[in-house]
Parts: C-alpha cells; sequence; structure tokens
C-alpha cells in the first residue's frame, strides 16, 4: 500500500492545531509509519517544493501575502485541503479585533513607526480558496484529527458531527449555566463535539468551535439581552473566535 | 394478607437488600446541584425530594453514545456491552412510562439486541411522587410498569412487588416488611396528554411561527426527553485498518436530522417543529395514535425560549381544547 503523502501546515496562528498532532503520542508511530510526511516545517520534515500531497492539513487564517502564496501552493499541490482549526475556518482569536481597530495602526502599535510588514485583516482561507474538509476547534479535539487521517487512510472523509455545545452538554448531566447561573454561555450556537469540555468544569462556552450550521443567532442575542447583558459585551464575547456573525441570522 | 409496609426505621436497610440483586443507582444530587440518577453508595445519598433528574433513566438503555459494531478485514462484529446488573431505585410513574414506551419501540418486532442486553439487565423500583408545575403526566400506569413500586404513604412506604423479580425482592427484605398501614395515600390530580390529531400539525395556529423563530435548536427538549430515542449512525475508520459504528442521539430539530444528498426532508425549522410535535403526539405507525408524551415537565423546564409544544392543542380563538 502507498502512503498517502501529507503536507501539515501552518498560516497566521499560534501551531497549537498542529500541537494537537504531536499530541496524539499513542498514534505518532502509527502516522509516521502510515503516512509520508512530506511537508510538516514544525515537525522539522523537509520542504520539496515540487511536492504534491494527498492531503493538506492548514492551521491559522490568512493575514500575509507570504500566507496566500503558501495557501495557494498547497491548494495547486493537493488533493485534498483540510482547514484544520478555529483560526483557518473563522478566522479566530486573530481576527477578533477586526471590526474594531485598522489594520495600519495595530502594525504600528506592535512593530513601531520603522516596522515595515505587510499584513491585512486576517480572514478564514475559505475565503481564499475551496476547501474540501474542515476540523474546527481552538485546539482541535485529538481524536477529529485521529478520524481524518484514518478517514484519508481508507480513501474516505470522516462523517459529520452537526450539533451545538449544549446537547453535548445537557447530556453529560451538567448544571445549564445560562437558564440556571445567568451566565454568558454561547453553548446553543457554537457547533458541539468537544464534549462540552468548559461548561462541564462550570466555566460557560466561549464559542472556540465557532457557529453551529442552524446558529438561531438573533434569538440567543436576545435571550442574552434578556438577561440583562450589554449589546457590546454579548458581541465582544462572540467575536472572540468568530468575527463574523451575521446578528440576525435565525435559521 | 401480604407484609407490604415500609416504615421508615427499616428505610435504609431495604435498600442495603436491593444491593444484594445488583449495583444500585438512584437519584441524587451531582456536586453542582443537578438531579441525576447514578451509582448510590450509601442510603443517605438518595433524594427521594427529587421532582425530575435532568436526563430520563433512558440512559442506561440507550446510551448518548455507544459504540454497536467493528470491522477489520472485511468482517464485522457486534459490539457486546458488559452490562451490570442494576437495580434502578426511585423512578417516578412518568419515567416507568417512558421505559414502557422505549420497550415498545426496541423490544417489538425486531429487538434491539443493545437495547435489550441492557433492558434484561435492569431492575425498576418505581417511586410515587408529589407533581409540581412543569408536571402534566396521565398518572400511575395499573399496574405500574416496574419491578417494584413504593408508594409514599405516612411515616413509610407501601411496597407492591409486580413482576417475578420483585416478588424476589420482597421476600428477601420480608423481615423489614410488615403488615400494618404506614398512612393513607394522598390521591394526586393528574391532567395528562391525550393523543392529537395528526392534522393539528398543519393548523394555521399563530404560536408555529412564533416557536419557529425563537427556538435555538439547542436540542435540549429532546435530550432530556424520556421518549426521544432518534439516533444518528456513524461509521469511523480507525488507522489499524478496522473501523467502528457507532450510535448517537439525534435530534428531529436539528437540520441533519431530515437531511438526505441532494435534500431535506424538512428544511425549515417549522416543518421541523412539525415534525416534532407529529411525532410525541400523535405517535408513528405501527405506535401510531399513541401519544409517546409522559408529561414529565423536562422540555419545558430545560427550554431557554419556553417553548412547550402543548399550547398548540388549545384552540386560540376558544381558549379550549380541541376535540
Amino acid at each position: 500500500m502507498t502512503r498517502p503523502k501529507l503536507a501539515i501546515a501552518g498560516l497566521t496562528a499560534c501551531s497549537g492545531c498542529q500541537l494537537t498532532l504531536l499530541n496524539c503520542e499513542d498514534q505518532l508511530v502509527d502516522v509516521a509509519r502510515l503516512f509520508d510526511l512530506v511537508y510538516f516545517p514544525m515537525g522539522e520534515s523537509g520542504s520539496d517544493p515540487d511536492a504534491v500531497f494527498d492531503a493538506a492539513i492548514v492551521e491559522g487564517a490568512v493575514s500575509t501575502p507570504a500566507d496566500v502564496e503558501l495557501l495557494f501552493g498547497l491548494r495547486n499541490a493537493s488533493h485534498l485541503l483540510v482547514a484544520f482549526g478555529t483560526c483557518a475556518l473563522w478566522g479566530g482569536v486573530a481576527a477578533m479585533n477586526n471590526k474594531v481597530s485598522g489594520r495600519d495602526e495595530l502594525v504600528r502599535q506592535v512593530y513601531g513607526d520603522s516596522g515595515r510588514i505587510e499584513s491585512f485583516p486576517p480572514s478564514p482561507m475559505g475565503n481564499f480558496v475551496s476547501i474540501d474538509f474542515a476540523i474546527t476547534g481552538c485546539p482541535p479535539e485529538k481524536h477529529d484529527l485521529l478520524a481524518l487521517l484514518a478517514a484519508v487512510l481508507a480513501g474516505t472523509l470522516p462523517p459529520l458531527q452537526s450539533y451545538p455545545v449544549c446537547t453535548e452538554c445537557r447530556s453529560r448531566e451538567n448544571l445549564c449555566l445560562l437558564l440556571e447561573k445567568g451566565e454568558l454561555c454561547l453553548g446553543p450556537i457554537i457547533q458541539g463535539g468537544c464534549n462540552a469540555r468548559c461548561p462541564a468544569t462550570g466555566i460557560v462556552c466561549e464559542g472556540c468551535r465557532g457557529p453551529v450550521r442552524e446558529a438561531n443567532v438573533a434569538q440567543e442575542l436576545e435571550l442574552l439581552l434578556e438577561r440583562g447583558f450589554d449589546r457590546k459585551e454579548i458581541e465582544r464575547r462572540m467575536s472572540r473566535f468568530t468575527p463574523e456573525w451575521d446578528y440576525g441570522k435565525r435559521r | 394478607m401480604d407484609k407490604k409496609y415500609l416504615k421508615n426505621g427499616q428505610f435504609s436497610e431495604f435498600i442495603e437488600t436491593l444491593r444484594l440483586f445488583g449495583d444500585l443507582h438512584g437519584p441524587t444530587m451531582s456536586d453542582t446541584g443537578v438531579f441525576a440518577f447514578s451509582p448510590v453508595s450509601d442510603p443517605s445519598q438518595l433524594r427521594l425530594d427529587y421532582q425530575r433528574t435532568q436526563i430520563p433513566p433512558k440512559k442506561y438503555l440507550l446510551p448518548f453514545r455507544e459504540e454497536i459494531l467493528s470491522y477489520r478485514e472485511g468482517n464485522y462484529r457486534q459490539s457486546h456491552h458488559h452490562t451490570p446488573e442494576i437495580i434502578l431505585f426511585g423512578v417516578h410513574p412518568c419515567d416507568l412510562d417512558g421505559i414502557a414506551y422505549l420497550d415498545r419501540v426496541f423490544l417489538g418486532d425486531s429487538p434491539d439486541p443493545c437495547y435489550a442486553g441492557r433492558r434484561a439487565r435492569l431492575t425498576l423500583v418505581g417511586l410515587s411522587c408529589v407533581p409540581d408545575d412543569f408536571c402534566f403526566c396521565s398518572g400511575l400506569a395499573e399496574p405500574p410498569t416496574c419491578d417494584l413500586f413504593l408508594t409514599l404513604q405516612g411515616d413509610g412506604f407501601k411496597v407492591d412487588a409486580l413482576s417475578a423479580r420483585g416478588k424476589e425482592i420482597a421476600q428477601a427484605a420480608k423481615d423489614l416488611l410488615s403488615l400494618e398501614a404506614t398512612g393513607a395515600t394522598v390521591p394526586l390530580q393528574r391532567t395528562g396528554i391525550t393523543a392529537q390529531d395528526p392534522q393539528l400539525r398543519f393548523s394555521d395556529n399563530p404560536l408555529w411561527d412564533k416557536f419557529a423563530t425563537t427556538c435555538v435548536s439547542c436540542g435540549a427538549c429532546s435530550v432530556c426527553c424520556p421518549t426521544c430515542y432518534c439516533f444518528d449512525v456513524r461509521e469511523y475508520p480507525s488507522l489499524d485498518g478496522g473501523g467502528i459504528r457507532l450510535r448517537e442521539w439525534d435530534n428531529c430539530l436539528f437540520v441533519t436530522h431530515g437531511e438526505v444528498a441532494g435534500a431535506n426532508f424538512r428544511g425549515s425549522r417549522l416543518e421541523r417543529l412539525r415534525y416534532r410535535f407529529l411525532h410525541k403526539y400523535c405517535g408513528f405507525t405501527p405506535l401510531q395514535g399513541m401519544t409517546s408524551c409522559v408529561g414529565c415537565g423536562r422540555c419545558k423546564e430545560v427550554c431557554p425560549v419556553d417553548i412547550d409544544l402543548r399550547e398548540l392543542t388549545v384552540n386560540p380563538d376558544q381558549g379550549t381544547e380541541s376535540p
């Protein structure tokens, strides 16, 4: 059997998603045996410019010309392109202030007046290229990555799950932080699959996995406003991982 | 005459006797203050004053997520779950009705092996209750669908053994039971909800639109429903070349539920709510004409936007229940 060729790369991001792979310690030996890791700069593999891939698993938002170049290169060289993590899929934390501050001002603050860096507001890679599969999460769940790798090996893609955090949260018999404690929990509109990690420990859902497909955003906004939260505070929290919300969306 | 009264003073010992028949589970309160059926190591953990648990006892028969088969090298085999004998203590009549309904679904013409295996090892000890504002059950089935039923009365309980298993337990506990009644049973007013006309789901009641606008599709009503049993089946290959197939609770309020290649049977939230009403209050073939709503009140209690589908059975013009 030929080993599928993989590229594992990052654009503008913290490398935490790629680290998810390295954290799969029990499976790393199998992954290295079963796949040809042709391009994995973070893991110090070589970077053959002429390589072609069966799958490119790419984290990060697009925010520099170099990001665009790398992304186009991987898209052209790979059969499958996988948006890996919340930044790749939704923009993520790097994009949280896209709406509130100008890029030039941010660059000046970070790099000083003499700093010369080409940068534009971070955005999801789907704005630039077509994506074949996405794994959400900040960081993504290990089991989602392993399910993808196993599916690629079997010549397919993993089945999709689509339900909000509340579904797993209720099934775990957690206390509802939204209804019972009146906290600003985003559970109803956020993609589940994390097994309600945060609410299970008493921390509200911050929305790190991005919107669930059918999120009733307008109603979530309404019920948070009814519970006395300030509109600005709600928007600030909602845009922490996903800058682009349609606050009027009901279906 | 049967000895069938249990005084409060004998209660702890009675619970210890139950333990002889399997792992004891019952209503407890979690660290965060949520009522839940969970393992009981000491009788003092039991919360007989509980109103309803967040998740109904269906979790003992149909877990949220379970592997149903595994495959490797062209062969597959059914997954075997080694469920211990469980004595589930303190189940209220609504939840007993819920299990009786699930039994019809999963133990009918072609029994579900995973469910059947767990059901055979589950002993149900029912407990009478005092309804609150969320409750709307139809009262206790006659006879109650459980092995043993305890009715709160005076300073103890009336104990009814309703199955061979129940009689076995009562026999083992006979020294704890007495002939003398512990007090009078208070009869309870029950309202219930009867099976509805399937056409009602197409009514022009303005509540349909209101509910479709406000429902956040969080799925809590269905997750917490004692008779919602829809599940999704997914298959995951594994790195070793094999794979597993699992099933997980699904929800008719999710857009994916009616989705097939290229289309969706119920693309809008309104259609999904109508469908939920149809299944819950009108019944599906072969259980058509049978409501599967047991009146436990969970859906109303857990809904973030206070949706109560029962309101649709009331004619908005007359304010009376439609025929």
